[in-house]
């Protein structure tokens, strides 16, 4: 079959499913943790300047409100763990990881819906009007090359510094990318469907409806991945630099490890928002495309 | 135009009156008259006063080399390309438009991947808004007469490449054409597969009496399907010479009869297409003339 040919092209190599990988893969970061660890301990760095990984565990937890002290020096104690802070009457889920990350997971929906409507919209006109897209297109990818933070002042002075700044960035810096990766897609869509959809008698709007949306699914399934990670980053710059808005999102959180000298929480923080980026991408993202490309037989 | 049209069977007997005359067939007389097409840009036409008729019931294969505009010649006919001069009708009615009355079958199938096979099969009864009951008995039908009623529910990735084809033609069959449009449909396939494929598509058009226009590379394969065979000239693509095959229908293409005129009408239109051919290449390379150019190939390991 011609699929196995394809198939062998863009597969991700099989080991990497396979247990032994994972083991490989969680020796080498244990050992790489472990080494970082022991640097510390035996060289001395002082914690305010570079911290262990056991100073950002503990900026973790205390962001969700459980003290601990793995990075003390060692002692008969070690261990410590505080009360945690919710004795004091906070629930746990109003902590301050927790609350960050729903606001920015709130922001990064709205944002991202908008975006990929607006993007998706623009790369089916781009495709379908190559007059428009000679006369966009190369605006866009030019666009695309600024850094999504440089909206921020336009935003700004505009909107003023408000919830709609923090998406106006957030869509400034990833609609261009929808866009474009949308009509690259199209582009590739081979065009004997549209061929065979009014043979068929497929006309107007059913031509769309029945023949060009589903033929533009693997399309619409890469900007939606690459519009994502587009948005994931902008909204972080937005917050980082926004951070008199009311609601406080994850670079708010980042800004405050910066204004207290946290280094450990600004790790913690880095982390868990690498953490949030890889878990939305290889599990939500990736598994879409895989599902829609294998429909399709690409896989 | 002078059209030459010849017979090279003629001093055979004559087998059998054509198909489509005993069948009498009505529907489905595409007819072409004086089809001129320049894509824009090019200087040269891709198609130069082209005239032909497909009678109601017959299969017209047309052959000729690459650049010769036969693709072109079937978009035309489909309604999916302009034409810059001449007419186009079928039965009578102008065919600017694609439409149902013209089914095509494409070289790479042209199925749906995100459909299942019958699905495919039924997805132009759905957009002439048949009734779903209808529509299954038709689709049922459709996937009995080619054999594939064990694949109803496969995607089109999970059929080889000589189901998909079948999927293509019952897709196009279901619709109840007036004329069966194929473009190069078997040239990706295995000889084996497509062997197979020249007989059922046979077997299909006995029972259905369909005007076929067929195009292919290939001249063995016209000579399998043909009623009648049409050979274009390349740049411009004008006809150049139209070729009678009265050999049965269905024809067994490893009976010793049928062979010795297959390679007879194939020799024939095999020296036309090469002369076409040569006549488009600038340098005309004979691979028995070695005997001058082996002093030229030095190599290393030569003194071995």
């Amino acid at each position: 079959m011609t699929s196995g040919t394809i198939s062998r092209s863009i597969a991700v190599p099989s080991s990497d499913t396979s247990l032994t990988s994972g083991l490989r893969r969680l020796v080498i970061w244990l050992a790489i943790f472990a080494a970082w660890e022991g640097a510390y301990r035996v060289i001395g760095w002082r914690a305010w300047q570079f911290p262990a990984p056991s100073h950002v565990v503990d900026a973790t937890l205390s962001m969700l409100d459980v003290r601990t002290a793995f990075g003390d020096p060692l002692h008969a104690g070690w261990p410590r763990v505080d009360t945690p802070l919710h004795a004091t009457g906070r629930v746990w889920s109003d902590s301050p990881l927790i609350t960050a990350n729903l606001t920015s997971g709130r922001r990064l929906l709205a944002g991202f819906a908008i975006s990929i409507i607006m993007g998706a919209a623009m790369g089916v006109v781009m495709w379908r009007y190559s007059e428009v897209d000679k006369m966009l297109g190369p605006l866009f990818l030019g666009l695309l090359t600024l850094p999504s933070v440089c909206w921020v002042p336009l935003g700004v002075r505009v909107l003023g510094i408000n919830e709609s700044t923090v998406l106006f960035v957030l869509i400034m810096g990833s609609v261009f990318a929808v866009a474009i990766s949308m009509r690259d897609g199209l582009r590739n869509m081979p065009p004997i469907y549209r061929r065979a959809g009014l043979m068929l008698g497929a006309r107007g709007w059913r031509l769309y409806r029945y023949v060009l949306f589903p033929a533009s699914l693997p399309a619409f399934a890469g900007s939606l991945r690459q519009g994502f990670s587009f948005s994931w980053r902008s909204l972080l710059g937005a917050e980082l630099i926004l951070t008199s808005v009311d609601d406080h999102g994850l670079g708010f959180l980042l800004s405050i490890g910066r204004d207290i000298g946290d280094v450990a929480r600004i790790i913690a923080i880095m982390f868990v928002m690498i953490v949030v980026g890889i878990f939305a991408d290889r599990w939500f993202f990736a598994k879409l495309q895989k599902a829609i490309n294998t429909r399709f037989g690409f896989q | 135009m002078f059209l030459h049209r010849m017979n090279v069977l003629a001093a055979q007997p004559r087998i059998r009156t054509p198909l489509h005359i005993a069948q009498r067939v009505t529907r489905g007389r595409l007819v072409m008259e004086g089809v001129g097409k320049t894509f824009p840009g090019t200087a040269v036409p891709v198609l130069k006063d082209i005239t032909l008729t497909c009678e109601p019931g017959e299969f017209v294969v047309v052959v000729g080399p690459s650049g010769s505009g036969k693709s072109t010649l079937l978009n035309i006919a489909a309604g999916m390309t302009n034409m810059d001069s001449g007419t186009v009708t079928l039965d009578g009615k102008s065919t600017d438009t694609p439409g149902p009355d013209r089914a095509m079958v494409f070289q790479d199938h042209g199925l749906f991947p995100w459909l299942t096979a019958e699905q495919n099969i039924g997805f132009g009864l759905n957009m002439a808004g048949m009734a779903k009951s209808e529509r299954l008995d038709r689709v049922e039908a459709a996937l009995k007469m080619v054999h594939l009623t064990h694949t109803r529910t496969k995607l089109i990735h999970e059929l080889s490449g000589g189901m998909r084809q079948r999927v293509a033609i019952a897709r196009a069959l279901v619709m109840d054409p007036a004329v069966l449009l194929m473009d190069e449909p078997f040239a990706a396939l295995d000889a084996q597969t497509r062997t197979l494929l020249h007989e059922q598509l046979q077997e299909l058009w006995c029972q259905s009496h369909k005007t076929i226009l067929f195009v292919t590379h290939s001249v063995g394969e016209a000579v399998r399907l043909a009623d009648r065979i049409i050979v274009l000239h390349a740049h411009p693509g004008r006809i150049r010479r139209v070729v009678d095959v009265n050999l049965p229908h269905p024809r067994q293409f490893d009976s010793y009869d049928i062979s010795t005129l297959v390679t007879l009408v194939r020799k024939e239109i095999e020296d036309e297409v090469n002369r076409v051919n040569r006549e488009m290449a600038n340098d005309y390379w004979k691979p028995e003339d070695q005997s001058d150019q082996k002093s030229d190939v030095r190599g290393e390991g030569d003194g071995i």
